[in-house]
Parts: C-alpha cells; structure tokens; sequence
C-alpha cells in the first residue's frame, strides 16, 4: 500500500529539493531584504500595520486549526470513514502551523525577546498573549497525538484523551486567534463577537482543501493507487462535507458583506463598496476561489472526480488565501483619525519582501509535507477499517 | 501624585505646526513619524464649507486599549508618572498590535518606508540599535520609557515630555511655560505653541488651571466613544473629529 505513495520515491525527492530551494531562496530574499532595508523592506506601515505576512500566518494558522478540527471527525467522534485520513490531518495540521509561525516570526521586530517578554509580562488581558499559550498548547498536543498514532496507539484511553485535549486546543486557539480582531471596537471592521465561528468555518474549508490537495499529492494525483478506505472516503462523504463547508464559508461572507454594506458607517461600507468590492482580484477569488468550487461540488457527478476535488482544492487555496487578505488588510484601509494626511483609502500592496515570505511559508510546507510522507505513514489506520466496508456505512459513527 | 492632563485650545490654535517641529526637534523623530501632529479636515462645500484642524499629540488614555492588547506589557501606563502611557522598548518585540488597537493613530513602528524624502535612516544609519543615529541626539534616554532615539522593530508614541515634566516640583497644580520656575519641565509642543494655545497640569488637583479650563470652557475629549477616556481635552469650537470621506483627487 505504501509503496504507491510517490512521495516516497524519486519524485517526492524531487519535489523535496524544489520546494528547498523555494524555500531557502524566499527566506534569503526576505533575510537580505531585512537586513539591508528593515522593515522598510515591507509595504506595511504605520497606516496599515498589518499587511501580507500577517495575513499569511493568519491563513496558515487557521488552516492548520481546520485540519485539526478535520482530525477530530475520527478520533475524538470516531467517525470510522475518516480514519484513513487522521494520521495526514495530524500531521499537516503540525506542519501549517509551523510554517505560519516561521512567516510571523520574520515578520516581527524582535522575534526572539518574544520568547521571554511573553512569559514573564503574563500580559492575560491581551489576546495576543493567549495567541502565544494556545498555539504553543496546539503545537505541543499535535505532536503528542502524533506520536501516538505514530506508535499505532489508536484507541487507549490517552489517545482519546490527547485527542480531545487537542480538539479543545484547536478550538480556543483559532477562536482566540478570531478574537484578536473581533474584540477590536476602534476597528468597526472587525468588531464581531462571532468572528470565532468564521474563522472555524473558514478554517476547516481551508483545512479541507490542503487535505484533498496533499492526499492526492501523495498518490501522485492517481486515486486508484489509494488504499481502498480512502477512495472509498473520497468518493462518499468527504466531497460532501467540503461542498458544505465552502457553502457555509459563502453564507458567512455574504452576510458580512450585506451588512458592511446596509452599515452607513465609512470603516464599514467604504471598506466593502470602495475597497473589496472594486478589486478585480477579489472578485476573482470570490467567484474562481469559493463560487466555482462550491458549484462543481455540488454536482453529484463531478465532485467524485479525482480532477475536480484536486482543482477545487487549488481553487480554494487561491480564494481562501485572498479573502484572509482582504480581511486583515480591510480592516485597516480606512485611516484611523489622520484629516487630509491620509485623505483617501489607505492604498497597501505587497512589497517583493512580503511575497518571499508567503512563499517560503508555502515552500516550507511541501519541504514538511515531503519529508513526512517520506519518513512516516501518513495513511496508516487502525488495523480493523482496512477491510472493506459496505458502502453506505461510511458514515457511522460509534459510540 | 500628579495625573497629567493637557487642555488644547481650538479657538486660539492656528493650525501652524510650531508644535510639531518642536516634539520633532525635542524627541528625535524622524520626519512624518509625528508623535505629535496637527490633523486638517475640509468639510462641506461652499457655501458653507470649513476648513479644521486639530493637534493631537498621544492622548494618554485613562482605560488605553494600547495598553490591554499589548502581549509583552511592553506598553504600560504608569500612575506613579502621572498615568502616562510608555512603551518599554526592552521589551516591546513589535507586533504592532497596540498600533491596531489604538483609536487615535499616534502610535508609530518608523521601521517602515521614509515617510518623507530624503530618507534619514540611509543619510545618518543607525548604529548601536538605533534606527537612525543623527548627529544631534537629546541629552534624555531611557528606553524602559520610550525616550530617546527611537531603536529598531519598536514602536514609539508621545511620552508626554516625560523626560522634562518628571522633573517639574511635586505638587505643582500646572506646568506654565510663562512661569520661569517652570519653563524648563513644560512639554514641548505645550511650551512652543505660538499663541498659547496648549495647556498642561495636574488633573487630579482641584486648583489646576487646567481642570478650570475644562469646566468653564466645556472642554471635551475627541472620539469619546470609544471608552478610552483621554487625559487630552479640547475646547472651543470644532472639537470633533469628523467622520472619514474619501475625496476627489483634484
Ligand atoms: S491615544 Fe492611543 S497610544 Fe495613546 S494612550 Fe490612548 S490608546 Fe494608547
Ligand atoms: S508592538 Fe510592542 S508595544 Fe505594541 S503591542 Fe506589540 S509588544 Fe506591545
């Protein structure tokens, strides 16, 4: 079975030593530029203090958050029709994560005095605190649970226990990470006590996508490779799931954009009408990103099809990716309190330093994703759901 | 102790920036990163179209949301100075989330593309953690409160002149640049402004000129509804920040 997994073979080397050299090249540029430039070196500015890399790391930690989420379908729900994709869910939702904290951490001003300033300040009022214990508690229940699925250890009752401990990680981590903006009155944009609900719903969307898109990768995008509890998976319930994820992710934008837009106050509707809502690349994203994949996976016909969830799951990369952009960015474009100094919508694009640290943070994860594919079984299951099941009975669930 | 308060005039403040230079001059910023500032607004059209302006240094919030969201306690507001709110450069790791957080934008990374040209940060490069390192620095430096040459990956703000007002006599009801006794502790901006249009005391003291301009002249804080409760009011008229509008670029 594992022998079909291409990553272990050459062309896992190869994309390995590719995505190295993306990597170290999009760290160089970003490092160079830094050191020669400063921050400078970013677009980001006093008026928008939050620009790419931000909404880089939010996009990463929220996807890693949506696989984690992904992965307690079977083992905290023990949906058994999942099992074949837990152990990968684990792992990518470890790996994302890391890759968006090595973007954050290039993105700040003083990385490493974080490691203490944190600790010793117990700033608890701060969401940005909580950001640091809660991420660090994901990270650390990822790995654990991991080692245990690493270790066959599917069932005891501590890996329940990991299992559900970081199931709550997950979700207080990404809620959190949501509040960090919707707690912001000064920031109209934002300010939404159910941002939490969003960023989970997004997230696992997100998370959603990298799952289909890496499974298939590992197989060399040839389903029949796949062991048969995940092609069964992949022809049942999970397109299902992803079409109504992304149809969730819909609604929510929808209704964020009708309010924004009924809303007469300008951080709000300006926002929506001057600014999102007159980019061609938002759009682009909206209907190519999040509309057209929902409509292909919709059709009971095409969802099935190996070429269509893998190009929905690239589709979604783009569109998830932008609508976190225009999110951070959106809420920051109208000049807080600056008369004519800033007498229009704060205009912000990515400097080449920013984009290099988005793509090193993308490079990490296939350099990551390779590595693990390589070294550990990824699609391992517990020994009891390799033999096939009827179909129809993807879906049970046992207590 | 004291609780600093500064009381800005509109209906003598002409709009000349004199204080702007001066907080410039007197912190070491670098050009366009104005811890101090005079904000402009044009409003309507004519006939009746105005033209505003307000100063608008940092404003020192009672209930600073700078100071709640900052994850280091980098940024704090000390009571035992007069419930001024630093920014411990030692420790501030620049995630710039309190410049998020901030209503009022007086909070400034400089790390960041020159504001103004030429960029000084290339003609007098910063060395020994600076920014930037021009050949005048002022004699004050202490980056546990934000003072001094402002260093890399940090962010800065007005510190209320503390450098100069901590020096000032206990007890003393206001800070009056007319006074000669108190010249040399009166906040620069407070101190340059032409036609004496700032104010600076001790709200907390029942006596202060300030807390009499305040109540006799009605005074005000800007934004107040964001619950931050500035230690900055203003008086006369046009004290209201206008809400944002875009503008045709003529
Ligand atoms: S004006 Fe801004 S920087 Fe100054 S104390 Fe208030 S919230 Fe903090
Ligand atoms: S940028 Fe510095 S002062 Fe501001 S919130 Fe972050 S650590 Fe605190």
């Amino acid at each position: 079975m594992t022998n079909s997994n291409v990553m272990k073979g050459g062309a896992g080397t190869v994309l390995l030593v590719l995505s190295l050299l993306v990597m170290v090249a999009g760290f160089g540029y970003a490092a160079f530029s830094l050191s020669a430039h400063g921050h400078a070196a970013f677009n980001a500015s006093s008026n928008v203090p939050w620009g790419q890399p931000i909404s880089t790391y939010l996009y990463f930690a929220l996807a890693s958050s949506g696989l984690g989420l992904l992965a307690a379908i079977p083992l905290v729900f023990r949906v058994k029709a999942y099992y074949p994709v837990a152990k990968r869910c684990v792992f990518l939702a470890f790996i994302v994560l890391i890759s968006g904290m090595a973007v954050l951490a290039m993105e700040l001003g003083h990385t490493f005095r974080m490691i203490w300033a944190i600790p010793f300040g117990m700033q608890i009022e701060s969401a940005m605190f909580w950001m640091g214990v809660l991420y660090l508690l994901d990270l650390i229940f990822l790995l654990w649970k991991f080692q245990r699925l690493e270790g066959k250890d599917w069932d005891s009752k501590t890996a329940k226990q990991i299992g559900v401990a970081s199931f709550l990680g997950v979700l207080l981590a990404s809620g959190n990470l949501a509040l960090i903006f919707g707690m912001m009155s000064m920031r109209p944009f934002w300010f939404d006590g159910s941002l939490p609900i969003y960023f989970y719903l997004t997230g696992i969307t997100s998370g959603m996508a990298a799952l289909v898109f890496y499974t298939y990768l590992a197989y060399g995008f040839k389903r029949e490779a796949m062991p048969e509890p995940l092609q069964r998976l992949l022809t049942g319930n999970l397109p299902v799931l992803f079409a109504a994820l992304l149809g969730v992710t819909l609604l929510f934008i929808l209704v964020r954009m009708v309010t924004g837009l009924y809303s007469n106050m300008p951080e709000v509707h300006l926002v929506w009408s001057d600014y999102i809502l007159t980019s061609p690349v938002y759009h682009l994203s909206l209907w190519g990103g999040l509309v057209l994949p929902f409509l292909l996976l919709l059709s009971r016909n095409l969802r099935v099809q190996p070429g269509v969830q893998v190009l929905c799951a690239m589709l979604v990369f783009a569109g998830l990716f932008a609508e976190r952009y225009y999110f951070v960015v959106g809420g920051q474009v109208i000049p807080l309190f600056k008369g004519t100094w800033a007498w229009d919508i704060v205009h912000y694009t990515p400097s080449a330093a920013e984009w290099s640290l988005t793509l090193m943070g993308a490079a990490m994860i296939f350099v990551l994703y390779v590595l693990g594919e390589k070294y550990f079984n990824l699609s391992d299951t517990p020994a009891d759901i390799t033999a096939p099941e009827p179909s129809g009975a993807t879906a049970k669930v046992t207590a | 102790m004291a609780k600093w308060g500064m009381v800005i005039d509109l209906d003598k403040c002409t709009g000349c920036q004199a204080c702007t230079t001066a907080c410039g001059m007197e912190n070491n910023t670098l050009p366009g990163e104005n811890w101090q500032d005079v904000l402009y607004y044009s409003e309507g059209e004519y006939p009746s179209g105005q033209m505003k302006w307000l100063p608008r240094p940092c404003m020192q919030c009672e209930d600073p949301s700078c100071v709640h969201v900052c994850p280091t306690r980098a940024t704090y507001k000390d009571e035992a100075a007069g419930g001024i709110v630093f920014v411990d450069w030692n420790k501030c790791i620049g995630c710039k989330y309190c410049m998020i957080a901030c209503p009022y934008g007086v909070r400034f990374y400089a790390d960041e593309k020159p504001l103004v040209e030429p960029d000084l940060k290339s003609i007098f490069p910063g060395e020994n953690g600076q920014l930037w390192s021009p050949p005048y620095q002022g004699p004050d430096e202490d980056w546990r409160r934000g003072i001094g040459i402002q260093p890399k990956g940090v962010v800065s703000k007005c510190t209320f002149c503390y450098h100069r007002v901590s020096k000032a006599p206990e007890g003393v009801a206001d800070l009056d640049e007319d006074d000669p006794e108190l010249v040399e502790f009166v906040p620069a901006c407070v101190r340059t402004c032409p036609p004496k249009a700032r104010y600076f005391g001790d709200l907390d003291n029942p006596q202060s000129n300030v807390n009499r301009l305040i109540g006799n002249k009605r005074g005000v804080r800007l934004r107040d509804e964001t619950g931050n409760r500035p230690q900055v009011y203003y008086l006369g008229a046009g004290a209201g920040v206008p809400a944002f509008q875009r503008r045709e670029r003529s």
